[in-house]
């Protein structure tokens, strides 16, 4: 990897998402432009000149063609396409004087991003509960592995419902607004 | 109070009602952004996330439709129900300015 790129592997909980905006942020203020961005949560900086660019965070699905059509609207509008991490839309534009910074621009709209993502993590919860059924923790079992089998399901039901809680509670407090 | 169909979709927030109202005439999402920020005296702005959502919204449940497509910019018109829900929510916003007129000088 040349020397003026490095990568970072960071993750964010999806009601942080303005932290990890602002976070971005920093990272151009200090030369450091998020040039691609890939699973499972890779970012990849380019280093430059010290600029102050705005980075934005959609979550939409869609079909290629929808996908183009959105690309363009963010282009017509001044945004900087960068890339998804599954679903995660990045964008980002130049701080100037009389540009507008938000791509929300209501709290309705940031509240339906925020029920988009609460849609995607109830399905898995959902899938998890019929696919993965955790059917108690014992040891007196057949195989060994079993019961770590157990526990790593719990642990990652237990991730999704936490997620699920705590994005609710922040379109809760955004519904205050 | 004019009951209707269209009552559920009511009221309608602000950024809403402003891409409703420009989209009498068939317009692609910039010239929208473009169109509320001019008619409503910057008041409004509309960001591109809120206009996409709003867009995705306003033809799931058919309140407009999309005309013309070019160079990746669809553009989209109101439809009759569309028509219909905005007419309703004029009416209600009427009232309420009718009302906050009446007591202005108490202000």
């Amino acid at each position: 990897m040349a020397e003026n790129t490095i990568r970072k592997i960071k993750w964010f909980w999806p009601w942080r998402d303005e932290q990890e905006e602002a976070w971005l942020r920093s990272m151009s203020q200090k030369g450091w432009h998020l040039s691609s961005v890939g699973l499972p949560c890779i970012y990849r900086f380019r280093a430059g000149e010290q600029m102050d660019y705005v980075y934005r965070l959609d979550y939409q699905t869609f079909p290629k063609k929808d996908k183009q059509e959105y690309q363009q609207l963010f282009r017509d509008a001044g945004w900087e396409y960068i890339g998804e991490i599954s679903a995660c839309q990045y964008f980002r534009k130049e701080v100037k004087e009389a540009e507008p910074l938000e791509i929300f621009t209501d709290v309705g709209s940031k509240i339906a991003k925020y029920k988009r993502i609460l849609a995607f993590l109830w399905f898995f919860w959902i899938v998890l509960i019929v696919v993965f059924p955790v059917r108690g923790i014992s040891m007196d079992n057949p195989y060994p592995w079993w019961g770590a089998i157990q526990v790593f399901n719990l642990l990652i039901w237990l991730f999704f419902t936490y997620a699920i809680i705590r994005l609710s509670l922040r379109i809760r407090q955004l519904r205050k607004l | 109070m004019l009951r209707d169909d269209t009552d559920k979709y009511l009221p309608l927030t602000e950024s809403t009602c402003y891409i409703m109202l420009t989209l009498v005439e068939p317009l692609h999402g910039y010239a929208v952004m473009k169109k509320v920020e001019e008619i409503s005296k910057g008041t409004v702005k509309v960001g591109p996330g809120t206009l996409y959502g709003a867009f995705t919204l306003l033809e799931k449940e058919g309140m407009i439709v999309k005309v013309k497509e070019e160079n990746r910019r669809k553009s989209y018109v109101l439809t009759p129900k569309g028509k219909k829900a905005l007419v309703n929510q004029i009416k209600r916003l009427e009232i309420m300015t009718q009302n906050g007129l009446s007591v202005m000088d108490m202000l």
